[in-house]
């Protein structure tokens, strides 16, 4: 091998790992899954398991959110599917949702979930056609959620015991 | 050049320097589990790189010079950037993260780094020198202080380290750490020190007493044609 060949070899390979340490730190992936799902994203290549999805689906309209979680974390193990992650947040806000009162901890799992789906929808607009869903839109979901986190006067109507989950 | 020096100026080092920057940012179990060097790590990096030039450690015309192709300038420029961005992860890496210890910890390493600058010790001392002064702030973060904030441990031990934290107002104890922590920093630590050893270095004095001093560069440039 000539040296001319290792020479451009050693600075690409050193150009590639520079990308990828500097796309590390700015997307700040916290497992395996999360860097390989996050770079097979970078080029197109990831893939939702749609068996899992599916399953996740199933286990929500049957009111069952953390077996859903369960299945839609496997679907997008990487948290790179907008849709997934919008019904992960979804399955948070029904499960947190309360006649008197939210559950905060829920809510605040289904705000950063939204988030989520949100930054990864082309455009920052996400709109789920699912006739099961009272809200079809991240945005809807998103300041219901911030609602529900939100602590003001209208928390004390004693109508609010009339309000519908979404 | 030899082939094995091509190949470790534009493979190796740069592997070597570069896996430390991504290793040595790595907090396991944070919530942002990559953190980007402060401002004063970029400073003691600086001040590292100048030791290690001023020691002979590192020889900055061996990896840019105008007598070297462009491909060969643009690794040597790669591996003097990868080292600095390794050099600024590996002591941020070392530093504690808050109250005393942090402040002790990062005026000790810059008196340290300009003592040796003053110094100017030649590349074995200067590369005994960094091992120790990187192995005590691995001890001191990862070992003494890492155990002083561990959560686990009995009553005995909790209470004694309820009784330091009181005594020291606070100032002492640092967040927990992941228990990976520890092995990530001792790799991280270890593979840099390789790096260091490994960067085009100048010739013992010895060797240059022996041969003359310019005479030894003569010879290896009419071995190879052009300067190293």
């Amino acid at each position: 091998m000539r040296d001319d060949t290792i020479r451009v070899g050693g600075l690409l390979l050193a150009l590639v790992y520079a990308a990828f340490i500097g796309w590390t730190y700015a997307r700040q992936p916290q497992t395996v899954a999360q860097v390989t799902g996050g770079l097979t994203a970078t080029i197109g290549a990831y893939r939702v398991d749609r068996q899992a999805f599916d399953d996740g689906l199933a286990f929500f309209r049957k009111d069952q959110f953390v077996e859903a979680r369960a299945a839609f974390a496997r679907a997008d193990p990487a948290e790179r599917d907008a849709v997934t992650q919008f019904y992960v947040a979804y399955s948070y806000y029904r499960q947190g949702w309360g006649r008197l009162y939210s559950d905060d901890a829920l809510f605040g799992e289904g705000l950063k979930a939204v988030d989520r789906a949100i930054a990864l929808a082309p455009g920052g607009r996400l709109v789920v056609d699912d006739p099961d869903l009272k809200m079809r839109s991240a945005d809807e979901l998103r300041a219901e959620l911030q609602r529900g986190l939100e602590r003001d006067a209208s928390d004390f109507n004693p109508l609010r015991v009339l309000r519908e989950r979404k | 050049m030899t082939r094995g020096a091509v190949t470790r100026e534009a493979v190796v080092l740069p592997l070597i320097f570069l896996t430390a920057t991504l290793l040595g940012g790595l907090d396991p179990g944070a919530r942002q589990p990559w953190a980007a060097p402060s401002l004063f790590s970029l400073c003691l990096a600086m001040l590292l790189i100048a030791v290690l030039v001023r020691g002979g450690a590192l020889v900055g015309e061996r990896l840019l010079h105008g007598a070297r192709g462009t491909l060969a300038n643009a690794n040597g420029f790669v591996v003097l950037l990868s080292l600095f961005a390794a050099s600024a992860q590996v002591l941020h890496m070392l530093m504690p993260r808050s109250g005393l210890p942090a402040l002790i910890v990062g005026t000790v390493l810059l008196v340290l780094l300009v003592n040796t600058l003053a110094v100017s010790p030649d590349r074995p001392r200067l590369l005994r020198s960094l091992a120790v002064v990187f192995g005590s702030a691995f001890l001191l973060k990862f070992v003494v202080l890492a155990a002083l904030a561990d959560p686990d441990g009995g009553r005995t031990k909790r209470v004694l380290v309820a009784l330091f934290d009181l005594a020291t107002l606070g100032t002492i104890t640092q967040h927990p750490l992941h228990p990976a922590a520890g092995y990530v920093a001792f790799f991280v630590i270890l593979l840099y020190l390789a790096g260091i050893a490994l960067l085009p270095s100048r010739p013992p004095r010895r060797e240059l007493a022996a041969a003359g001093g310019r005479s030894l560069t003569v010879t290896t440039e009419r071995e190879n044609g052009r300067p190293w």
